[in-house]
């Protein structure tokens, strides 16, 4: 009852920083976006999910005007990226999918020129990026080379110049990929010191469990078009049984397995040697398994997760 | 998108600012080889050619004293070519410098039009550089016959600055179009080499038979070479005429790399 209030209370009280109406991106021959409709309101962290292809990048794109829509409206901070272009992208921060720094510019000197390109004052700048660089925790290598940053560094370094005009929206277009734990964790960090510093945050992301602690509602997107949004936990209710168990034995005693169980679970997946068993009682499927005495090598129970949402929608076969 | 753009001059003042941030940290390396270059050129082709060219010279001048300008004019070609073909390349396909600068307010016109400037900046002070070389070679070696005698020549770097922009634009058209950078051989053995050869910068092409002069005529090295001859030993009127085409074609050819340049960057 409680969500339901403030899901109608929303739209009123809170300020919408990115609006999407039937958004559309089609290209000579291919449709990559066909018609999407969304609303980000301030503060909020958003995140495009979905296989290759699906559309999250050229979405991303026609956020921060890399991709001119072909249909449909597109508002940032209620200004339409087509007509507005410049001012659009004067409130907007990018964060790239791949890196591409000054590399002919030092760590610091990326900060300073970029913040020339919003024609800041010089005072501002050379204040934002002392202070951009303690944020990201790069305030030693200033005055490195950044071809001698790390993977992590270098994307710390994108996230610092991406907030050098004091963006109200950040696009990230995964922001982690390719990056170790660490730097990870750390890349998480910031980003949530952003929302609560009510910047408005859009991302995509392949890892579930970075959309699952970063978003406040999500989509996941196919074939250019929205299958599926919410709130992570929302989605996961919604489509998913709330436990998973899997199974991992050789294929034969996989085949004898499911019938048994098929009274208990809300389906079932084979992935390689393992069967996995949706369920809302994750102990009687178990028990029952043992009851039958068959015997299987490893069994594991879980609570079900994004990936498993978002497996269910898109399917499991590869996607280039 | 059909719409012509026109660049914003603040946009395109920071790529140019951008790049000069950056040529200002070499500039004394990058220069270096610069001096050299016409000091080369004068001795094999001035004194060592030179030497074989009958009594009296060309129009007048010693074979030096007419090489010289050309040079001139041919040099900013070369700089701004390299400039806006192998350089412009790296930063669009390889260091993606320009994604990164189109998601700000400055937008892809104005990233081509920063690149002109930057193109023609680099071939003035490249020019600058040369015509001291040559002012100073003039009187050390030869009083009677100096290779810059006219006060005019004070106006070569502003022109140079004005066909480093159309060698700029003609570069970058050529950019806007590949997809490799192995295809400059292409640009710089058929284009940028036949026209150091052949517009009047070692030899007088108008004494060529029919149609080679008229040809020389519709291409743009000819025309820059002219201007810095004239400015170099003192100008006619005529050379109003070869500023007029170097406007005209530069004006004419700008804006369309400017929306060839946009289609790659902006999808």
């Amino acid at each position: 009852m409680n969500t339901e209030t403030e899901q109608r209370a929303g739209p009123q009280t809170r300020e919408s920083t990115l609006v999407a109406r039937g958004l559309e991106k089609s290209y000579a021959n291919f449709e990559a976006v066909k018609g999407v409709n969304f609303e980000v309101y301030r503060g909020e962290c958003f995140g495009f999910l979905g296989p290759n292809g699906a559309g999250k990048t050229t979405t991303m794109k026609m956020i921060y005007g890399a991709a001119v829509p072909t249909g449909g409206e597109l508002r940032v901070t209620g200004l339409d990226v087509r007509h507005h272009e410049r001012e659009v992208k004067r409130r907007i921060g990018v964060v790239p999918q791949e890196n591409n720094l000054d590399e002919d510019l030092k760590v610091k000197e990326n900060l300073l020129v970029f913040g020339r390109y919003f024609d800041l004052p010089r005072k501002v700048v050379r204040r934002r990026a002392e202070e951009l660089l303690e944020f990201v925790q790069l305030s030693e290598r200033g005055d490195a080379q950044v071809e001698h940053l790390s993977g992590g560094m270098k994307r710390r370094l994108l996230i610092a110049r991406a907030l050098i005009n004091d963006p109200d929206l950040v696009v990230l277009d995964e922001p982690t990929t390719g990056l170790d734990p660490q730097a990870r964790h750390l890349v998480w960090d910031k980003l949530r010191e952003l929302t609560s510093q009510d910047k408005t945050l859009v991302l995509t992301t392949h890892y579930m469990d970075e959309a699952a602690q970063l978003c406040d509602r999500l989509c996941i997107m196919e074939g250019g078009r929205f299958i599926s949004e919410g709130a992570p936990r929302a989605l996961i209710n919604e489509h998913v049984s709330p436990e998973v168990v899997e199974f991992r034995a050789d294929p034969d005693t996989l085949e004898k397995l499911a019938p048994l169980i098929e009274d208990l679970s809300d389906g079932t997946d084979r992935v390689g040697e393992a069967l996995l068993v949706h369920t809302s009682d994750s102990e009687a499927v178990t028990r029952r398994i043992k009851g039958a005495g068959v015997t299987v090598e490893h069994t594991l129970h879980r609570q079900a997760t994004l990936e498993d949402v978002f497996l269910k929608l898109t399917g499991r076969s590869l996607v280039d | 998108m059909t719409t012509v753009r026109l660049p914003s001059p603040r946009g395109a003042f920071r790529v140019w600012q951008r790049n000069a941030t950056i040529f200002r940290k070499y500039w004394k390396t990058i220069m270096l080889p610069n001096l050299f270059e016409p000091l080369l050129y004068l001795t094999a082709l001035g004194l060592g050619l030179g030497a074989f060219i009958r009594e009296g010279g060309v129009n007048g001048l010693t074979y030096t004293q007419y090489i010289a300008p050309g040079l001139l004019a041919s040099n900013a070609m070369f700089a701004a070519s390299f400039e806006s073909t192998f350089n412009t390349f790296i930063r669009l396909k390889i260091g993606r410098i320009y994604d990164a600068i189109v998601s700000t307010p400055v937008n892809a016109e104005d990233v081509v039009a920063g690149e002109y400037l930057w193109a023609g900046t680099r071939a003035a002070l490249y020019g600058t550089a040369f015509l001291g070389v040559l002012t100073f070679l003039g009187f050390a070696l030869s009083p009677e016959a100096l290779l810059v005698s006219s006060p005019w020549a004070l106006l070569i770097p502003p022109v140079l600055l004005v066909v480093g922009v159309m060698f700029s634009v003609m570069g970058t058209l050529f950019t806007s179009l590949i997809e490799s950078i192995d295809l400059y051989s292409y640009y710089f053995t058929l284009v940028v080499t036949p026209l150091f050869l052949f517009s009047g910068i070692f030899f007088p092409i108008e004494d060529f038979p029919s149609p080679v002069p008229e040809i020389a005529w519709f291409t743009p090295l000819y025309h820059a070479v002219n201007i810095c001859r004239s400015l170099a030993i003192g100008p006619s009127p005529g050379v109003l005429l070869d500023v007029a085409w170097v406007l005209v074609f530069t004006g004419v050819l700008a804006l369309l790399p400017i929306q060839l340049m946009r289609r790659r960057l902006i999808s």
